[in-house]
């Protein structure tokens, strides 16, 4: 039809019995567009968390992630939220081109009618929740093929399992930021354009040439250098798996001279040689592990318990003690999931064990106590605060 | 494919939209649907109260700046069959920082009634 003139406007105003000299001289006729009627089948609205509204604006993108069984999340360039449909039970109309009474006041010449065309309605709209980046996945993906060695005939074979950043992009549902934080975090190196994970065996074997290296030259573990270490094992090993070795063991440095060197860590080399003895078995005695465990970490480190946090569980209540093997990233990625795998493994724990196994749950500015008071239920043993499942364990 | 680009069409400034909060339904009063027909005049006080007059209605609202801003998503690409094809993505068409919220009761419009002759 055609479109409401003024006097129409004026008209229904005095019906209204409403005094136009009490409005604003500008008024807003608003209309169905012509694609309001199909409702909300390809328009939404989605609720911006801070920081997330600037980023639009400046031209960025978003991206949502998620297979058919998974939730879906949305992804900003570093950071992860979860999506959720909030309901609400009224008319949300978006209208472009309508304006606010501060706009309409900044232009006082203005008396027109304004006809805007309500480009859509919905009842609710997409919420997000930040949350934790889904990572677990990433490992999963890169432990189905890991890198075995040059010399391993696997690799000559045609396989599938294998990914690319971009590949990783598309599987993971994390943000492109967290996602390559993760792979360096797990020492994941890229080999011919895919990004893979070393076994464990060729990891260690490499450690193992490397630590011999420092022993039979006597370098001092903060000043091991590329060069000689490239120039010595070469032969053994791709050069490019060596330094992977060094950055993954140690800190780079350059010197004054321009002499690339590595400081290595001692605690992540005593932890990976503690994980390879205790691999072979399902529980060690624990004075005479820790006696193998500190023969076998090169000459001047020492071994030490708290180097395994979140890798080996001692168990305090079996005589003689004993420790085994538990890998924090071998549990659970869900949080109820999580308490319920390590009440099932233990019964009570204390603050101070069950910490590393928990604390990569945290949320942004959560702290593992607030996850122990929703998730256990606090008591006292000998003394001792311990925390148990707020339920039964099947 | 599971990702979904949502993707800023704000390299020359995304449009800033207003949302309009009205309780209960829209339903259109004709047969033909909604496409095309008129909601109602929309006018502000000049202490900008936002005025509704919809039908035989008057509601007046509130001007909301709101916290969380919103942002309008297109879908696009959806030619294939199923929930997304490998070309859908969305787009993001606007902005929404201001709500004018309706959340009063409407005011009926009592017109005169004309003395019998």
């Amino acid at each position: 039809g055609a479109m409401r003139s003024r006097a129409e406007v004026d008209a229904t105003l005095q019906t209204a019995k409403l005094n136009p000299a009490e409005l604003l001289p500008a008024a807003h006729c608003l209309s169905f567009g012509p694609q309001a009627g199909i409702g909300t089948g390809d328009c939404c609205l989605l609720q911006l968390e801070p920081g997330l509204c600037a980023e639009l604006e400046a031209g960025r993108s978003l991206v949502i992630r998620g297979e058919k069984d998974e939730q879906a999340v949305l992804c900003s360039k570093d950071k992860t939220y979860d999506m959720k449909i909030a309901d609400t039970s009224n008319m949300l109309l978006f209208i472009p081109g309508c304006k606010t009474p501060e706009e309409l006041n900044a232009d006082q010449a203005s008396c027109d009618i304004i006809h805007s065309q309500i480009a859509g309605f919905s009842s609710n709209y997409w919420e997000l929740r930040r949350c934790r980046p889904k990572l677990k996945k990433l490992r999963k993906l890169l432990m189905e093929d890991p890198y075995e060695g040059p010399d391993s005939r696997k690799d000559q074979t045609l396989t599938f399992s294998k990914y690319t950043t971009e590949d990783l992009l598309s599987l993971i549902q994390a943000s492109e930021e967290e996602i390559l934080h993760q792979l360096q975090v797990i020492d994941a190196c890229k080999i011919e354009g895919y990004w893979r994970i070393l076994e464990f065996d060729y990891e260690m074997k490499l450690l193992n040439h490397v630590t011999q290296l420092i022993d039979s030259e006597s370098w001092p573990l903060s000043k091991v250098p590329l060069r000689t270490c490239l120039e010595e094992l070469g032969s053994l090993e791709p050069r490019e798996m060596i330094e992977h070795i060094l950055l993954s063991y140690g800190r780079k440095y350059i010197d004054d001279a321009g002499e690339v060197y590595f400081e290595m860590h001692e605690d992540k080399i005593c932890r990976a040689i503690a994980q390879m003895l205790l691999q072979n078995a399902v529980k060690f005695n624990l004075s005479e592990f820790q006696e193998v465990w500190q023969q076998s970490v090169p000459e001047g480190m020492t071994a030490r318990l708290d180097q395994l946090k979140g890798l080996a569980l001692v168990d305090k209540t079996s005589r003689p003690e004993t420790i085994f093997l538990l890998k924090v990233e071998d549990l659970p990625e869900d949080n109820q999931e999580r308490f319920n795998s390590l009440f099932s493994i233990r019964e009570k724990w204390t603050e101070v064990d069950i910490t590393p196994y928990i604390q990569d749950l945290c949320a942004e500015k959560q702290t593992v106590g607030a996850l122990l008071t929703k998730y256990a239920r606090s008591s006292t043993q000998n003394g001792v605060k311990v925390y148990n499942s707020r339920r039964p364990i099947s | 494919e599971a990702a979904f680009l949502v993707r800023s069409e704000g390299a020359g400034g995304l449009a800033q939209w207003v949302l309009m909060e009205l309780q209960g339904e829209v339903e259109p009063r004709q047969s033909g649907g909604l496409a095309g027909s008129l909601l109602g005049d929309l006018h502000y006080t000049r202490e900008g109260v936002p005025v509704l007059i919809v039908g035989h209605h008057i509601l007046y609202g509130k001007v909301v700046q709101l916290e969380k801003p919103f942002a309008v998503l297109v879908k696009r690409g959806a030619g294939e069959p199923g929930p997304a094809g490998p070309h859908t993505h969305y787009t993001v068409t606007a902005l929404i920082k201001t709500k004018l919220l309706f959340k009063t009761r409407p005011k009926p419009i009592i017109t005169n009634v004309p003395k019998k002759v």
